[in-house]
Parts: C-alpha cells; sequence; structure tokens
C-alpha cells in the first residue's frame, strides 16, 4: 500500500519529517537533493507499531493453534514396529525336547544321535512364520547300564535306567502301554519321548501323552528306527500329523476375541412327517465338556443348541436304485445349507467377535429319506456329513427305516443315544478337521505307517501342544499386524481423535504379546497361548474402537473453512503493512546516511 | 388299593437293584413330561361395526424354568432365552405398530383393545431382575440386542432422553420398569420377518400361513407384539419358566364382492367375508408342533344385543332359545363352517348382553380340505362396541414457534353410563384416572401451569388431582415425566387437563435429518383403575386352558393411548453457522484493517499531496487506472509526477502481487492434496 507513495516519498519525507528545517537549508548547502537525501533520522514509532501489531498477531497463532489442537493419546509407534520386525525376521522359536530311547541296543548313542539328527534336518521344512528350537537327548538302554548322549542333558535324567524292557511291549493293547510309558518319563515333562524296542510284531504307535514307541523286528533294526523316530518326532509330534498344504497351518477357526461357540442344531426338514428331538444336556454334559475342557488354554468355547423346523435343503437329491436311497453328490454341497430357510442365526450370548460354528443334524423328510452324500469317487460316505471350513459341520441322520407312522405323524421322537454318540464323534472329527487334524487315527508316513491313540477328550496332549503352538504364533503374527495397520492408520490421518483408551490398550497388548513371546520360548505352552490370545483381542478392541470408527474427526478443512475469513485478510494487512513499513524504514535511513556522509564530506 | 400296592412297592425296591434304576428312570421322565415346552396357535376374528374385521392372532410358546430343563430348548426360541438370561429381563414387551387404533369404532373396553391397541411406532417396557444401579445398563444393551433381532432402530432408545421409569401409572409398574417409545419408527416386512422366526413353524405352516404381507400392510391397523414374562432364577416356588407371547392385531377391510351392486340398502349389510377373501389363504392344517390350534370367532356385547333384538322382531321367539348351541344358524346371518363349541360370556355385571364366541379347531382340517371361515350377513345391523368409560384425546393449542399448550381432553362415552347405572347416583361415586406423559426435553413443560377442567368448568388443582408425581426434564440428560391421578364425579361429561410449554433451542448437532417435519410427543396413557376388561369363558376341559381364552380372563384395567402429537420447532436455516462465521469475520477483518491503516497515516504528508493535487490537470486514461489501484489500495489517490514511470511501477506490482497469490494457492493445493 505504500508503493506508490514511494515514488514521491522523497520529498514528501522531506516535508513532514524536516518542515521546519527545509526552507532554511537549500540556501546553505546547494549541493542537497530531496529526493535521495534527508537531514534528520527517519522516526522508528510507526515501524514500531505495525511490527509489534505483527508480533501479538504472531504470538496470538500461536494460541489459536493450540486451542484447535485435537487430544491424541501418545501410541508406542516404535514398540509396535520392533515387535513386528521382531517376528517378521527372526522369528518366533518355540523350544522343542526330544528324547529317544533305544531299549535293547547297544549301539553307540552319540552315533545314534548324530543319524536321527541328520534326518530330522531333512524332514524340518522351514515354516516362514514360526520355528523350533529342538534338543535331542538319545539314551541307549542295553539291560545292564545305560549311555546317555549329551551325558550332561538335564532331560535324559528323568529316566531312570531299566525301568523298561521290551516285555513291557509284547501286549496288543496300546493303551495299557500307553499308561505303562507315563510313570516312566517322570509323569508331566515337556519333553516328546519315542521308546524304540525290539519285537516280533512290528508297529509303530503314537500315544496320548507325548509318547510314541516302536517296536523293530530284527535285520537292519537301528536304521529303520532312527529313520522312524526323526520322523515321528517331526511329522507328527511337531506339525501334528497334517499333509502340507491340505488346510493352511494358520488357519484357526477361533474368533479374534479368542471365544469359540459350539451352535448345535437339529434340522427337522418337514416336521409333518416326522418331529424328532434330542436329549442335547446329556451330549453336552457326558461328550462335549471334557473337550471343551481340554481346548481351554487355546479358546474359550460355549455350546448352545436349538431345534429347528421346516428346513429344507436347498438342492434336490436323485433316485438311487441299488443302494435303495436318495443320494446327494460332491458336486451339489454348496447347495446343501438352505441359508435362506435355515435361520441357524448368530448367538445373542456370544460377544461381537466370537466365532460361531454351526454344527447341523439334518433329519431329512419322508421324500426324501434314506438321504446319503456320495464321494467323488462313487462311494458312499462314511460319516453322512461334510464340513465348509470356518463355517461349520453338517452331518445327515436318517431316521431308522425311514417308516412314518401315520397313525400319529405329530408325536415327538427322540434319537436314539447311540445314534446320538456316533454323531457326536463325528461332530468330534469334524472339530478335529476345523482345526487342521486328520479325523483317521492313523499317520501314514513315508517310513510307514503310525497308529494314534485318539483321546476320549477329542485331542490328545501331543495335539494341543501344536494347537497351542500354532495358536500362539498366529495371534501373535495377527496381533502385531493389526497394531501395524493402526499405527499406519494413526500416522497416515494427523487430525483424528485417539483416546486414551486406545493408547492403553495397545500398551496392555504389547505387554501381552511380550509375555506370550518370553513364555513360547521358555516353552510354556499353555500360557503363552493365553497371553497371545489376550494380546491379539486387544489389538483388535483397540483397531476397532468405536472412537476410531467415528467419521466426523475434526478434519483440517473444517478448520481452515471457519478460520480463515478472519485470519487471511488481517494477516495479508498485518503483513504488508510491516513490510512497507520497514522498506520505507530502510529508504529514508538511506537517505539520511547519504546526507549525513555528504555532510561529513563538506565539512 | 395302595395300600395294598406301597408294600408290594417296597418289596420290588428290595429285590432288585437294576429295578430300582428302572423306576427312578421312569420317574424322571414322567417328571420331564410334564413340564415340557409347549406352543399353542389362536386366531380370533371378530366384524366391526364400521364394516372392518379384526383378527387377532395369538401365539403363546413357554419354556419351563431353566433350573429344571437346562438352557438346551427344544420348541422355545434360542434367542429369547438367551436374551432373558442375559439381560435378567423380568417382564418385557415390544409392539411395531402402524396406524392408528380407533377406539370409537373399534372398542375401548375389550382386553383386545386394552392390551392389544398400541401407539404407532415402537413401544418398549421392560422390568429387569437386576440391582437398581444395573437396569440403565441391563436397558442399552437390551435395546440394542433388540434392535438387532427385529432390524429395527429401537437401539434409540438407548439415550437417556427417550426413556423413562413411570413409578405406579404404568400398570406393571414397579421401580424396575423402562419404558420408551419410538413414534415415527416406520414398521414393514422387514420387521414382521424376524417375528414370524420365532415361531417354531415361522410362515410356514399352521395358522400363521394366513400372514400374507401384502393382506397385512394394506390393513388400517396393525400391529405385532411381544411379551415375555419370566421367573428368573431368583424367585423360588413360583418357578413357571418363560412364557413368550405373541400377538399380531390387524383390522382388515373384507373385500366387498358385491360393492358393484351396492344398493341404498344394502349399503348398511355389514360385508360378508371369509378367511380367503380378507387374506387371500386359507387354513390348511396346523403347525404340527403345537399344543393346541384353534380359529374362535367373536361377537361383542353390542352386536349380539343387536341381533337378539332383530330375532325377536323376526321370529317372534323368546330370548332364551338365542343362547343355544344353533345360535349360529342365525336367520342374520350365517357361518360357513360349523363350530365346535359356542361360549356364551360368563357376565355378571351387564346382564342384558353378552359376547358369544364360536370356537373352530383347526385339527380337524387338512391340506385337502383347508378350513376357511366365511360370515355371510343377510340382514343389516348397527351396533356400538363397548367404549372404555372416558374417551381421551390430545392436541396442542396456541400458535408460533415460542410456545403452546398441550391439552388432553377426557369425554365420556354414552354408553359409559350403563356401567355405572348403579352407583351414579351416589354423590361420592368417583371415577379414577390415571394419566402418564412423557414429553422430551426440548418441550420445556411448566408444570404450575397445569389446568384442570370439568364440565367445562375451571376447578382447583387440588380438588380434582389425587395424586401427582413429576419429573421435570433435564436439557439433553432426560424427559419430563407426569403422572396424574384424576379423581372425577361420575357423573362427568367431559374434563380437560391443559399443561403450558415452551419450545426449546436444539443444539444444531440435535436436529434430526428431516427437521422441518416437526417433532413427536409420544402417546399419552390413560387408563382406569377401577375397570377391568376381561371376558370370562368357562370352560370345561380345565387342563387343555386356551391361551387366549385365559389371556382374555385376566382381570387387566382398561387403557387407552392417545394420539401422538407434532410440535413443531423453530428450525434453523442449517448452513447459517458458516454465513454468520464469514460475516463477523469480515467486519473484524475491515476493522482491524482500518485500525493499523490509522496507526501508519502521515496526516501531514497527505495534506500536502492535496494541495499537489489540486495544483495539477491531468489526462484521464492513466491516472484514472492509478486512482483505481489507489482506491484498491485502500490510500488516497495522488495525481502522479512521472506518469508512465508511475503506472509500469504499479502494473509490474500488480501482476507480482496477483502471481504471488496464484503461487500460494497453488502451492497450498499441492501441499493438501
Amino acid at each position: 500500500m505504500a508503493e506508490i507513495s514511494e515514488a514521491h516519498d522523497s520529498d514528501s519525507s522531506k516535508s513532514t519529517d524536516n518542515a521546519s528545517e527545509a526552507p532554511t537549508q537549500p540556501e546553505s548547502e546547494p549541493e542537497f537533493n530531496p529526493k535521495l537525501m534527508r537531514k534528520t533520522k527517519p522516526g522508528l514509532k510507526r515501524l514500531f507499531l505495525t511490527f509489534s501489531v505483527l508480533f501479538s498477531f504472531l504470538l496470538g497463532l500461536q494460541f489459536l493453534w493450540k486451542s484447535v489442537e485435537i487430544y491424541r493419546s501418545p501410541l508406542p509407534f516404535r514398540e509396535i514396529d520392533s515387535l513386528s520386525t521382531q517376528l517378521g525376521s527372526d522369528h518366533l522359536i518355540f523350544p522343542l525336547h526330544f528324547h529317544a530311547l533305544f531299549v535293547g541296543f547297544d549301539s553307540d548313542p552319540d552315533r545314534l544321535r548324530l543319524s536321527i539328527l541328520s534326518e530330522i534336518t531333512k524332514l524340518t521344512s522351514q515354516n516362514p512364520k514360526c520355528s523350533h528350537n529342538y534338543t535331542l537327548s538319545v539314551t541307549v538302554d542295553s539291560g545292564s547300564h545305560c549311555l546317555h548322549s549329551p551325558t550332561t542333558s538335564p532331560h535324559s535324567c528323568s529316566y531312570q535306567c531299566g525301568s523298561i524292557t521290551a516285555i513291557d511291549f509284547d501286549q496288543n493293547d496300546d493303551v495299557a502301554i500307553d499308561e505303562r510309558l507315563v510313570p516312566v518319563f517322570g509323569g508331566k515333562t515337556n519333553e516328546y519321548s519315542v521308546v524304540v524296542v525290539k519285537g516280533e510284531s512290528e508297529r509303530a504307535v503314537v500315544g496320548k501323552n507325548r509318547r510314541a514307541w516302536v517296536v523293530v523286528g530284527s535285520g537292519r533294526e537301528v536304521e529303520i528306527a532312527v529313520v522312524k523316530v526323526a520322523e515321528v518326532l517331526v511329522k507328527v509330534f511337531v506339525n501334528g500329523g497334517r499333509e502340507e498344504g491340505s488346510i493352511r497351518n494358520e488357519f484357526m477357526p477361533v474368533g479374534a476375541d479368542g471365544r469359540i461357540v459350539l451352535s448345535f442344531n437339529l434340522l427337522n426338514a418337514d416336521p409333518r412327517d416326522w418331529v424328532y428331538d434330542w436329549d442335547f444336556r446329556k451330549i453336552d454334559n457326558n461328550l462335549l465338556a471334557p473337550m471343551i475342557e481340554a481346548l481351554g488354554p487355546v479358546a474359550n468355547i460355549s455350546v448352545e443348541s436349538q431345534v429347528l423346523y421346516h428346513t429344507p435343503k436347498a438342492s434336490f437329491s436323485y433316485w438311487d436304485q441299488q443302494l435303495q436311497s436318495y443320494v446327494f453328490s460332491t458336486k451339489d454341497l454348496p447347495f446343501f445349507v438352505n441359508s435362506n430357510e435355515w435361520h441357524l442365526d448368530t448367538s445373542i450370548a456370544a460377544g461381537g467377535r466370537s466365532k460361531i460354528l454351526q454344527f447341523v443334524v439334518y433329519v431329512p423328510s419322508a421324500k426324501e429319506c434314506p438321504l446319503l452324500l456320495q464321494l467323488p469317487n462313487g462311494e458312499i460316505s462314511n460319516t453322512n456329513g461334510f464340513i465348509s471350513p470356518m463355517w461349520g459341520g453338517v452331518i445327515v441322520w436318517n431316521p431308522q427305516g425311514c417308516l412314518k407312522d401315520d397313525n400319529k405323524p405329530t408325536a415327538r421322537r427322540t434319537i436314539p443315544m447311540q445314534d446320538l454318540e456316533n454323531m457326536f464323534e463325528v461332530f468330534t472329527g469334524q472339530f478335529r478337521q476345523l482345526f487342521g487334524f486328520k479325523s483317521v487315527n492313523i499317520y501314514a508316513g513315508a517310513s510307514g505307517v503310525w497308529n494314534l491313540l485318539p483321546s476320549e477328550r477329542g485331542f490328545t496332549e501331543w495335539e494341543l501342544d501344536v494347537l497351542s503352538r500354532q495358536h500362539t504364533c498366529f495371534n501373535l503374527h495377527s496381533c502385531a499386524s493389526t497394531l501395524g495397520s493402526l499405527s499406519r492408520l494413526v500416522q497416515s490421518l494427523p487430525r483424528m481423535i485417539i483416546m486414551d483408551e486406545i493408547g492403553k490398550q495397545v500398551k496392555f497388548s504389547l505387554e501381552a504379546a511380550k509375555l506370550a513371546q518370553s513364555n513360547a520360548s521358555n516353552g510354556v505352552y499353555e500360557s503363552s497361548a493365553a497371553s497371545s490370545r489376550q494380546a491379539r483381542s486387544l489389538a483388535e478392541d483397540a483397531f476397532f474402537h468405536p472412537s476410531i470408527m467415528s467419521v466426523s474427526y475434526y478434519s483440517f478443512e473444517h478448520c481452515f473453512a471457519v478460520y480463515s475469513p478472519f485470519f487471511l485478510p488481517v494477516s495479508m494487512h498485518v503483513v504488508l503493512a510491516a513490510l512497507s513499513e520497514r522498506r520505507r524504514y530502510r529508504k529514508e535511513k538511506s537517505k539520511y546516511l547519504a546526507w549525513k556522509a555528504k555532510a561529513n564530506a563538506a565539512s | 388299593m395302595a395300600l395294598l400296592q406301597r408294600p408290594f412297592l417296597v418289596l420290588l425296591l428290595i429285590v432288585t437293584h437294576q429295578f430300582l434304576q428302572y423306576w427312578v428312570a421312569f420317574g424322571s421322565v414322567n417328571e420331564e413330561c410334564q413340564k415340557q415346552e409347549e406352543f399353542n396357535e389362536e386366531l380370533l376374528l371378530k366384524p366391526l361395526p364400521d364394516r372392518k374385521a379384526l383378527a387377532h392372532f395369538h401365539f403363546q410358546s413357554s419354556a419351563p424354568p431353566s433350573t429344571s430343563n437346562g438352557r438346551h430348548h427344544h420348541l422355545f426360541p434360542k434367542a429369547i432365552s438367551q436374551l432373558v438370561q442375559k439381560f435378567q429381563v423380568k417382564e418385557m414387551e415390544l409392539s411395531f405398530t402402524q396406524g392408528r387404533w380407533n377406539y370409537e369404532s373399534w372398542g375401548g373396553f375389550d382386553p383386545i383393545s386394552s392390551s392389544n391397541a398400541k401407539p404407532p411406532g415402537v413401544e418398549l417396557w421392560a422390568v429387569f431382575d437386576v440391582p437398581q444401579h444395573q437396569i440403565d445398563a441391563s436397558w442399552k444393551n437390551l435395546t440394542h440386542s433388540l434392535s438387532g433381532l427385529f432390524c429395527a432402530s429401537i437401539n434409540f432408545l438407548e439415550s437417556t432422553t427417550t426413556y423413562s421409569a413411570p413409578e405406579w401409572s404404568f400398570p406393571p409398574a414397579s421401580g424396575n420398569l423402562r419404558y420408551g417409545t419410538l413414534p415415527r419408527e416406520a414398521v414393514c416386512t422387514e420387521n414382521l420377518t424376524p417375528w414370524l422366526k420365532l415361531l417354531p413353524c415361522r410362515d410356514k405352516d399352521g395358522l400363521a400361513k394366513l400372514l400374507d404381507r401384502p393382506s397385512i400392510y394394506r390393513g388400517f391397523y396393525h400391529s405385532q407384539r411381544l411379551h415375555l414374562t419370566s421367573t428368573g432364577s431368583g424367585s423360588e416356588g413360583m418357578d413357571s419358566g418363560i412364557i413368550l407371547e405373541q400377538t399380531l392385531t390387524a383390522v382388515l377391510r373384507p373385500n366387498s364382492r358385491r360393492a358393484s351392486m351396492a344398493h341404498a340398502r344394502e349399503k348398511h349389510i355389514q360385508p360378508s367375508w371369509s378367511l380367503s377373501s380378507i387374506f387371500g389363504k386359507q387354513v390348511s392344517g396346523r403347525c404340527v408342533l403345537v399344543k393346541s390350534s384353534n380359529v374362535y370367532l367373536l361377537l361383542d356385547r353390542g352386536l349380539v344385543s343387536e341381533l337378539k333384538h332383530l330375532y325377536k322382531e323376526n321370529e317372534k321367539l323368546v330370548a332364551n332359545d338365542l343362547a343355544t348351541k344353533n345360535f349360529w344358524t342365525n336367520p342374520s346371518f350365517e357361518l360357513s363352517a360349523k363350530p365346535e363349541r359356542v361360549f356364551i360370556e360368563e357376565n355378571s355385571m351387564h346382564s342384558n348382553s353378552s359376547s358369544i364366541l364360536y370356537k373352530f379347531p383347526v385339527e380337524k382340517y387338512s391340506e385337502s380340505e383347508p378350513f376357511d371361515l366365511g360370515v355371510i350377513w343377510k340382514d343389516p345391523v348397527v351396533w356400538l362396541c363397548q367404549q372404555a368409560p372416558l374417551r381421551a384425546s390430545r392436541f396442542l393449542m396456541g400458535s408460533g414457534n415460542e410456545r403452546g399448550t398441550i391439552a388432553i381432553s377426557l369425554k365420556s362415552t354414552q354408553l359409559s353410563e350403563g356401567f355405572m347405572g348403579a352407583n351414579a347416583n351416589d354423590k361420592r361415586c368417583e371415577l379414577r384416572v390415571y394419566v402418564f406423559q412423557v414429553v422430551p426435553w426440548y418441550v420445556k413443560v411448566y408444570f404450575h401451569s397445569l389446568q384442570v377442567f370439568v364440565d367445562q368448568q375451571p376447578k382447583a388443582v387440588s380438588d380434582i388431582i389425587e395424586k401427582i408425581n413429576v419429573s421435570p426434564s433435564k436439557d439433553k440428560v432426560s424427559p419430563g415425566v407426569m403422572e396424574v391421578v384424576l379423581k372425577l364425579p361420575c357423573r362427568v361429561t367431559s374434563a380437560a387437563l391443559t399443561i403450558e410449554f415452551d419450545k426449546g433451542f436444539l443444539h444444531i448437532d440435535e436436529y434430526p435429518p428431516d427437521a422441518n417435519q416437526g417433532f413427536d410427543i409420544p402417546s399419552a396413557i390413560i387408563s382406569f383403575p377401577n375397570f377391568h376388561a376381561s371376558m370370562v369363558f368357562l370352560e370345561d376341559d380345565s387342563l387343555n386352558k386356551s391361551p387366549l381364552l385365559s389371556k382374555f380372563q385376566e382381570k387387566s384395567p382398561v387403557m387407552s393411548y392417545t394420539e401422538v402429537l407434532l410440535v413443531p420447532l423453530t428450525t434453523p436455516d442449517f448452513s447459517m453457522p458458516y454465513n454468520v462465521i464469514a460475516i463477523t469475520c469480515m467486519v473484524f477483518a475491515l476493522y482491524f484493517r482500518s485500525l493499523v491503516n490509522v496507526l501508519r497515516r502521515r496526516v501531514a504528508e497527505e495534506e500536502r499531496f492535496l494541495k499537489d493535487k489540486a495544483a495539477r490537470k491531468t489526462g484521464w486514461p492513466l491516472p484514472l487506472l492509478s486512482k483505481l489501484s489507489a482506491k484498491l489500495r485502500g490510500r488516497q489517490w495522488e495525481p502522479p509526477h512521472s506518469a508512465p514511470a508511475s503506472s509500469s511501477f504499479i502494473n509490474s506490482k500488480l501482476v507480482f502481487k496477483v502471481i504471488l497469490v496464484a503461487g500460494l494457492a497453488v502451492g497450498w493445493q499441492y501441499y493438501f492434496s
């Protein structure tokens, strides 16, 4: 604004600042040019004023900035990053202790140990996420004395020399042998033991309690035994006896809050033909409760049931004359579940992020009564059921003889207890399959067939170990990735409000994850699974916190729209005024200096 | 016999251990049979005086207590039992209603109208079996669960501004009651489907198959209701488990087939209707899971007395013969199916007329022989339904956007004189009326301005109001609640309550999307504690009592709902805040600029320029430009000394500034996008 006057400033300044002197001076000093010089010092008053206004304005801006600031709880970004890099780079390592006991052999334990180790490394496939750090001790019990390798291993001490002989394995009752082995290795230890004995009937059995035994015949027994031992250790005890690539390893049907709801449904396709009921209470108490207790460290499981009526399946079956029954082929299975009519419903009792697994007993109507499921190879399914991963399982149960009681069609009949027990055995198998285990009790490896002893709890101890390890691994990775995406989200939205609660949840989640890691590396599987579950559920809670989900966070655009009508014009004026005053002052000062120099030169 | 049996039994028990086990097992089976889950379906049809038909579906499921039967159910819906267990609900009622019950012509004194006529939208009340401080939390969780279960926005009842805790005026009142309504909730088929899912047969079989969505939603009124009572785990002795009662009440217009030949005489003839003509479907058998499945046809008192009157005229017969079982072959109407039984209301109070109920069990019918009840009217009949003693209506008075008055008017119905005939002459005869009114906080009611008019005469409040309980509203926290007991003389012909209010202002965020439509004040509830709507039909079979009829027998006080009021509030121009910001900021900026300029002003200098300007004369094009630019800069214009130099100077400066601003804008855009 001052620019236009600058051209005339020279003479005007002269007149303003030196109004009194102007008429007197020209005569005394003829070389004085009013356009280029002045005789008085330029005034500082206005310069000072405009700059003080500018400064107070700038100071005010600070307060404004403070007042529109939003609350963001400090998140431990560095810890989150370090957690994910830790899990990403140097894997989660679970320590495992293997113990091989050769009864009735007189080989060199060190040599045996080395050959088993080389077999193990051959078999081990590197899991990209979680790996195992194993130690192996070998004991050779030749009847009279024992040889240990390595001699100072703390794990081989539990075995009392000579407490087991080949005669113990002569009997055919595998369960009894399994029981016999429990005290031999000192009850509850976390090591996995394999006993190798010589005998007539060759067999290989995996017990319920982290023990396995091999009876080898005469001949090249040591070489065979070494291969078998390595295989059972790696394939069964470490990997849970599942084939690579059957179901993905990290595939866990557990909800984000660590809960599973097993919802059992009995569907009467057409109650006009017959109405079946079940005594679910007995099943719940007798068959399901032990399994739920066994799976306690992996997931918090609750059970509910309902009986539904008028629930036809969604696709048709065809009549097979040979089988005298209706056949439903595998390719139609995706259309078996009728989501329109089967209102299985989510549970009110379950929390928001629980996993609900639906198990369905389908009682066909009289029109399609002996309903059988056909396998792709044309055979009829033994279990008459199928699973749908992450959803649950279905069993078709055909009433005895498919006889419709025309006199009293509405009488409620109860499914016989024997049938119900068979059904729940199949359900247990399906549940195991959903967790990635095999539903049959045989493991066919490269070196031979292993007989797996089933547990009455549905899951054996070594299987639970596998689940715990896998669950810990999966949970920690999912926790790290959730926290990672949370930190990325938070960093990408600088104007998002972050509540204290989220900060706390993230902190606790990180703590639980650390605890799980340390427990895992100490080999305490159960508590590491529990704390990893907690870490994951806290991370999910933080990520899905309602305040993050809200759309109406205070955007910068909003702030700009509200404040710019005032601050933009005002700041323009203040800054320009300050600039022009400064320029004017410098110009006037140079004029004064020029005059002063001239005056000095003159005098 | 018993004496003989006992030693024998004891002997048996002692002799074989196995037999003992068998006996115990047998006993337990027997016990279970007694306490099984049950499901009943019933449909009540009733002709209404204004040529419409009422259909009232009643489904009742009951579950034995979970302590004896476990938490696994066979018939009872899983969702409801989980709801009851999770939130410790003692009693709950949820209703979805569309349309308004016409108390005048559809009746106001029978059990159907007093317990099934509901205010439009959603009404929810619940009694919890939890300690006082947990009730609000339970209520909030319950609203969310129900909202998910029924696909409705019941979760809006979560906010404390929408629900209240009546203390004594609401019939099942107790300290643990919460009551809330959503008058504007639109009710449609997405609410009906989850409701039907709770029935074991859904709408696949049985009476529910009649529920044809188009014909129900085409009706004048429909209200689906879910009422559950549970004896919580804490109570002992009277342990009856959970009883879930689902009713759907619809008022439908029968498609009159003779509409084309509507003569003057036939105008008064009731339209003949049948199940297939009002629902478009027939009943093809019962749901196989039910214990009992019945259809009833109810002729109410007014209609029966009118028919008797006609009958007498026509046949000249004694009235007593009417009440025989042949009543269904009446000369004035005809039923297409033969009822199994005819019930006549046991009536002590009104001797002159009692309603008649025809019972049609559905069991006998099947797919091949469907049940289609039809009523064919032959003679014109005009009658009136029984009314509540006072008819309540509510309206707004006053104009403008500032204040108004709510008035509740109660008018005596002619019919009610009959009730009080006996003691109307008694001077001390009193009619008690409970009024329960909830007002949202933005309608600021002045409770001191409560006025009572009886027979158009203002009365002292203390004379008429026996008891009053007021909880004033708190802004944005809780609604205002008024509970009043009026004590009116029996001979009253009209009474009115008025109360003034101010319309409050809402924060801009609190307005609903369609703010200009107005705001709803929920219905007031008027109940008459001295009058009980009950109909007693004696059933000889006491074991298989019909739930619907036993519901009718319950002595529930007569209740009616008033209309929903629509209050227009002042709604702001929603873009106003930004306009206000912009204009005030502009004014401030102008002021600030002038202040800065005044501070920098050099008066003497400017005076000199003015003198210079007067001395010089210049051509117009360039000075005009410079004058303009000077004006733009808010500076006094000075005539240029060296015109070309100054103008180029101005232009370059201008251009520089424009470029600067444009550059700033581009930078801004680049940085923030």
